[in-house]
């Protein structure tokens, strides 16, 4: 059998992974990128919202992957009451409906600018050890065995990862832990090229139904449900499709595309190196449990690994210690925002819709400085007190 | 019948399975695996704990 070495072995090119390889390789490693598709970036699995603060942060220049800039976002209660943020009160949660498959194909082209080298068609079929250590993977290209021997191994292989698992690391999910989705990409709705919207309450229990507008009439409508509230099979979709039916501006639509997929809505992981191997992105289980985007963190924690993951291999020592630099990293960048948000999703999940209705209302025409859990809590509490006694915790 | 003999069903020839991962990330025992359009899944480590059908978006999953 072929074996092929490398010094930072990256497998997925996802933007999680395609951010590691670049910054590994411009940290002076050499990487080698594989991926099991035929296509980066295709077939999207994406609601393709999302915030542009960070996009600096790690090197991502706007390209033509921008399909909108919104104002703001919508957020409508269960008797669809409507609670309007702008960008400036949003912070980072609103900003670009982008053309994910480009989006990802450019930090691929980055990462292969920086000098990676990247392999279609390749997928990690298990995992090599030594003495305990994570060695590299035996894989497959173009259907021919092979074994990739690195001194980093970096699971970036998405919300599927089973990378992580062959590796030792605990990656499991429980059902309240993932919502299931799906998204139709419809033309002809009425969305407004101003805004995300979303709509909470029964009709996604444990998610939300979303709206990103992709241009005038065109736009990603999609839903999430904790899998734990799924009552029956194909649930997700009977969700979608009874929220457009009774939404004329949307039940009018046509649909031209439909994806699916799994986002995890779970606390952050306790663990996410171990001796030679790191796991980013949505494999290391990074989305944030409120809104469910993941690609900015899976990408600001991209940069992180490929820095980590250089210097690991610089100084000829991968253990888990030297790698920990990276799960320090990532945690102090925002791993209490991940807890806090987990903790607000958590309560959110269990609220009514009487409840939601209230909280919604509460905060219509109420101007918030910044959109925080703590500020919405603070302006909730002046109108229905009793509704924040639960959340007592935040305040 | 002990659940242990039930057969699970992967409706992914296409008519239903989107191809999505959704199973694949949730399956307890990491028995399915998703290639672009061809999913496999290990006969003889999955348990038919039916956790995978419920986080399958379309009911593209039967366990019968
Ligand atoms: C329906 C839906 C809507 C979403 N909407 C949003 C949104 O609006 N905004 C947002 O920020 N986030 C959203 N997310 C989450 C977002 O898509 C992910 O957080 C993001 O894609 C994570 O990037 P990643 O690089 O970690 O993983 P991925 O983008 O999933 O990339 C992983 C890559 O690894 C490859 N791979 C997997 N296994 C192997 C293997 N064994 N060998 C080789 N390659 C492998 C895969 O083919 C894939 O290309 C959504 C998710 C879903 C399912
Ligand atoms: S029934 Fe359970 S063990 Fe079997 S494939 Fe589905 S999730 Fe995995
Ligand atoms: S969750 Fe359903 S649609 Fe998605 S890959 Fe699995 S069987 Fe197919």
């Amino acid at each position: 059998m072929e074996t092929v070495r490398t010094d930072v072995l990256v497998v997925g090119a996802g933007p999680a992974g395609s951010m590691t390889a670049k910054w590994a390789a411009k940290s002076g490693a050499k990487v080698l990128m594989i991926e099991k598709r035929q296509e980066i970036g295709s077939p999207v699995r994406c609601g393709e919202g999302m915030s542009k603060d960070w996009l600096q942060e790690v090197g991502i220049v706007p390209g033509k992957w921008i399909n909108v800039e919104v104002e703001g976002a919508r957020i409508y209660s269960p008797s669809e009451k409507c609670l309007e943020i702008n960008e400036k009160h949003a912070g980072n949660e609103v900003g670009y409906v982008v053309e994910r498959d480009g989006f990802d194909k450019q930090l691929a082209i980055d990462a292969a600018n920086a000098g990676v080298d990247i392999w279609l068609k390749t997928s990690a079929t298990g995992i090599l050890r030594e003495n305990g250590h994570v060695v590299g993977v035996k894989a497959k290209r173009f259907g021919e065995p092979l074994e990739i021997r690195a001194k980093v191994t970096v699971g970036a292989d998405g919300f599927e990862s089973q990378v992580g698992r062959w590796a030792g690391l605990p990656t499991n999910l429980q059902l309240r832990d993932m919502d299931t989705c799906l998204q139709y990409r419809m033309t002809n709705v009425d969305s407004d090229v101003r805004y995300c919207d979303f709509y909470l309450g029964s009709c996604a229990p444990g998610g939300y139904v979303w709206i990103f507008p992709k241009a005038e009439g065109l736009a990603n409508v999609g839903i999430g449900v904790q899998v734990s509230k799924v009552k029956s099979p194909a649930d997700a979709k009977s969700y979608l499709d009874r929220w457009i039916e009774k939404h004329p501006g949307y039940a009018k639509g046509k649909k031209i595309d439909m994806v699916g997929g799994g986002v995890s809505i779970s606390a952050p992981m306790k663990q996410t190196v171990t001796d030679g191997f790191l796991l980013v992105g949505d494999a290391a289980r990074m989305i944030d449990p409120l809104t469910g985007g993941g690609i900015a963190n899976g990408c600001i924690a991209g940069k992180i690994a490929g820095e980590v993951s250089a210097r690991a291999v610089a100084a000829g020592d991968a253990s888990k210690e030297v790698l920990a630099e990276y799960d320090r990293g990532w945690r102090a960048r925002f791993e209490e925002k991940l807890y806090r948000n987990w903790l607000a999703k958590e309560k959110l999940c269990s609220l009514s819709d009487e409840t939601f209705d209230k909280v919604v209302d509460a905060l219509e025409g109420v101007k918030l400085e910044k959109l925080t859990v703590h500020n919405i809590l603070k302006a909730v509490h002046v109108k229905y007190p009793e509704v924040t006694r639960e959340f007592e915790a935040f305040l | 019948m002990p659940p242990s003999k039930r057969s699970l069903h992967i409706e992914s020839s296409g008519q239903l399975c989107i191809y999505c991962g959704a199973c694949v990330g949730i399956c307890p025992l990491n028995c399915i695996y998703l290639d672009e359009t061809r999913i496999t899944f290990d006969e003889n480590v999955c348990t038919r704990c039916e956790i995978c059908v419920k986080a399958c978006p379309v009911g593209a999953i039967a366990i019968g």
